[in-house]
């Protein structure tokens, strides 16, 4: 309490921001918890039926389609995410003309301040099988039939994680890239005095120096893997809804389009507890309170 | 953090999330009744937390509507929209009128504890609404209105697709509601020599022909005989089989009937037509916009679409050229081997009175007046003086009026007592007269909809792209849709 009164116009500072988080998160996310074991009509009684919803949830196949469908699109765009960005940092830092590197950097992160309206319509267009740039160049390379990217249960997963991958490495790759410049440059001329070269310099050099970025990387990506909604409802359609629609849709579709917001919370406290669990796990593997 | 300091603020935080937990025990409105589980409807109709007036107190001439489609196209206009309203009526009105995501606003007002005296929704979320008890069933009332219970009003046969099981109504049609048909150019048809389409094999030869013979007369082939936005609207070729989309009830049992044996020819047809390139391989990726602006541009001569755009789309070409030799024309369907055609009709928009209403009176007096003329010209024309004028007893619309299309959210109308002061858009006279002779209702989606709909559009892409055979795809469609019980067997 000495503390807190020694620092009373910090604390005061923080109120507006508290109340901000305590107002749109918070409180949402308990009245979403009471909702979870309510049969939620709009009007009237609302009676607690305990864990009934959870069970409605836990006993749909549809539920547990969209867990599968999650994790894999999830897995992929976690996995291929975190690698990419450190190929392209490692990439960019070799490049010598400071304007070149600058351009791309501006480049690459353009697509992360694109909404999914707008990437996911680009990426339909560059997909089309008649005008899309895709199937132009790979019927100048001799295909015969055009691929349909979009509407092929084959490839829609792999169009869900390669264009969430490529909308934000631009964002993680600046990261990276910070980090990279401050590295002790010691460092690298300790190596090379060793006669490292320089793919040595960054196997043994730079990445081991990322690895605390690599970290915070990691858990921002699997804080929010499990919760992709809007890049599937701008590029779902019917042909592809079964390989692609995630649990967030599935509490979208629940709560919004059926009104059974009982059962649209109760799945959202599920994916809640799923992405708790997944974080402490992976917190644990990549010992994140590790210096 | 010291200890024990630690341990009060966790112990007060614990309380808190206790407490929450408890308060969810005494549900929305006091009382904590265990109703079952969660999957059952409520049968208890919600309670209004307000007594109801007592006898004799004359209620408040306001009210206070949301509508998604219906009211004026901006802010702007919908303050105009109000006050039109209450110079008709004498009601004063609060519209509110969403620019997007109206039922996500509905939602959260309503359940936020918002009070409404009049909704507009569809016939799928009125039936939601009714499971839920939250509203006011308005049978008697419609019975005893003399303007609603005139067949010159509202055809008699029309209440029958808002009754519930037991013969109640809850909702009262906004508008008249088409229905949906292919679409041909029909200009295309007599540049080509083409006869009108009657069977699958007529629409493949006239399909083919748009996609060959450069109907667009550009040099370039770039047209497509058909395109949809996905299964949108396709019907009118499964009325080759006579076979109706989405759900049918016969003998008291759910059946898609796409997914019987019956619709594999039908499946055959458009997977032949995908294979050919004569239709459009964005066609599952397509939303409505894309599709009419496909055919708006001379990309493809047909597609699947409403009553009402034949003529929007007649207009539209018109509007940006008169001299255009563009014609939209509706068509009945591919015939079965009897001849027959089927085609659907559209689930109609309702306004509904919540159990909560403050002004129910008021808001069935304003429904009522919706049906008469001045209700009609204002969702229809739109605003005296703003979108229309009268000139010596004679209607003219003014320039935001004719952008406006004649469109506040009642294109058509039932009441056969107003005709329209400048008649239909072309094309929309023939169109709905097919509708008229051949369309039927189809069931209105049950909460089971949503999941069938996922399994038939798979299959159904799978069978039309040619990634399955379309036998297989019909019998593995409908052993999925047995298998999670969405159709009994």
């Amino acid at each position: 309490m000495k503390t807190i009164w020694k620092y009373r116009s910090v604390y005061l500072m923080m109120l507006p921001v508290f109340a901000y988080f305590l107002l749109f998160s918070y409180y949402p996310f308990v009245r979403g918890f009471i909702i979870s074991f309510q049969n939620y009509r709009l009007i009237g009684n609302r009676p607690f039926v305990g864990l009934e919803n959870y069970r409605t949830v836990l006993g749909d196949s549809s539920f547990w389609e969209a867990v599968v469908n999650t994790v894999i699109i999830g897995g992929g765009t976690l996995i291929i995410g975190f690698i990419m960005p450190i190929v392209l940092a490692l990439s960019l830092n070799e490049v010598l003309q400071t304007w070149f590197k600058k351009l791309t950097q501006t480049i690459v992160y353009i697509p992360h301040l694109f909404s999914w309206v707008v990437v996911g319509g680009i990426w339909i267009m560059i997909l089309s099988p008649d005008t899309g740039i895709v199937n132009m160049i790979l019927k100048a390379l001799g295909a015969e039939q055009p691929v349909n990217f979009m509407s092929q249960p084959g490839t829609a997963r792999w169009v869900m994680i390669l264009s969430a991958v490529w909308k934000d490495m631009g964002y993680y790759c600046i990261l990276y890239l910070a980090a990279i410049v401050s590295i002790n440059p010691s460092l690298y001329e300790a190596a090379r005095i060793d006669g490292a070269n320089r793919w040595h310099l960054a196997r043994f050099v730079t990445i081991p120096q990322l690895y605390n970025t690599m970290k915070v990387v990691m858990m921002l990506n699997v804080l929010s893997v499990l919760r992709i909604f809007d890049q599937i409802v701008v590029m779902r359609n019917g042909a592809i809804a079964k390989q692609v629609d995630v649990i967030m849709y599935y509490t979208y579709a629940k709560g919004i389009q059926e009104f059974k917001l009982g059962i649209a919370a109760a799945s959202s406290f599920v994916l809640i507890f799923m992405t708790l669990a997944l974080v402490f796990a992976v917190r644990a593997i990549i010992r994140y309170d590790e210096g | 953090m010291r200890p024990k300091s630690k341990a009060i603020v966790s112990t007060v935080l614990a309380a808190v999330l206790l407490g929450s937990l408890l308060a969810g025990c005494s549900g929305g409105g006091g009382g904590g009744q265990a109703a079952g589980g969660s999957g059952a409807p409520s049968n208890q109709p919600a309670q209004s937390s307000e007594q109801p007036k007592a006898a004799g107190k004359k209620e408040e001439r306001t009210l206070r509507i949301m509508a998604g489609v219906i009211g004026g196209k901006t802010p702007e206009e919908n303050a105009l929209f109000e006050q039109e309203v209450e110079r008709l009526t004498g009601i004063k009105v609060k519209w509110e009128k969403p620019a997007s995501d109206y039922d996500q606003k509905l939602l959260a007002a309503v359940g936020a504890g918002e009070k409404f005296d009049l909704l507009q929704i569809s016939k799928e979320k009125m039936n939601l609404f009714i499971e839920q008890g939250i509203l006011t069933p308005l049978t008697d009332k419609v019975q005893n209105s003399s303007i609603l219970s005139d067949p010159n009003v509202i055809p008699t046969a029309e209440w029958d697709q808002l009754k519930t099981k037991d013969g109640q109504i809850y909702g009262v049609f906004t508008k008249y509601q088409g229905g949906t048909m292919p679409i041909v150019r029909a200009d295309w048809l007599r540049k080509l020599g083409l006869k009108e389409p009657v069977t699958l094999d007529d629409y493949y030869t006239v399909l083919k022909a748009f996609k060959e013979q450069d109907p667009d007369e550009n040099d370039k082939d770039d047209t497509y005989g058909l395109t949809t936005a996905g299964m949108y609207e396709v019907q009118g070729f499964f009325s080759a089989a006579g076979l109706k989309q989405r759900y049918v009830e016969i003998d008291g049992k759910l059946d898609v009937p796409y997914s019987t044996d019956a619709a594999i020819p039908i499946y055959q047809w458009l997977n032949r037509l995908y294979e050919e390139g004569i239709l459009d391989p964005n066609f599952a990726t397509n939303d409505t916009g894309k599709m009419r602006n496909l055919f708006l541009s001379d990309r493809v001569g047909m597609i699947t679409y409403w009553d009402a755009w034949v003529g929007m789309l007649n207009n539209t070409r018109k509007q940006q050229d008169p001299n255009t030799t563009f014609e939209a024309k509706g068509l009945p369907g591919a015939a079965d081997p009897n001849g027959n055609h089927m085609l659907r009709r559209g689930d109609p928009d309702v306004w509904v009175i919540p159990v909560n209403a403050e002004h129910p009176e008021t808001a069935w007096e304003f429904i009522e007046w919706w049906h008469t003329k001045d209700g009609i010209y204002l969702g229809s024309l739109g605003i005296k003086d703003h979108d229309w004028i009268e000139n010596n007893g004679t209607i003219e619309l003014t320039q935001v009026g004719q952008e406006h299309n004649m469109d506040h959210g009642v294109p058509f109308w039932y009441n056969k007592n107003v005709p329209n002061p400048f008649g239909l858009l072309p094309g929309v006279q023939e169109a709905q007269e097919l509708l008229a002779k051949y369309s039927s209702l189809e069931l209105t989606p049950t909460d089971r909809w949503s999941e069938a709909e996922k399994i038939i559009n798979d299959y159904s892409f799978k069978a039309i792209m040619g990634q399955m055979p379309a036998a297989d795809a019909v019998r593995k469609m409908r052993e999925e849709l047995i298998a999670k019980k969405l159709i009994d067997q």
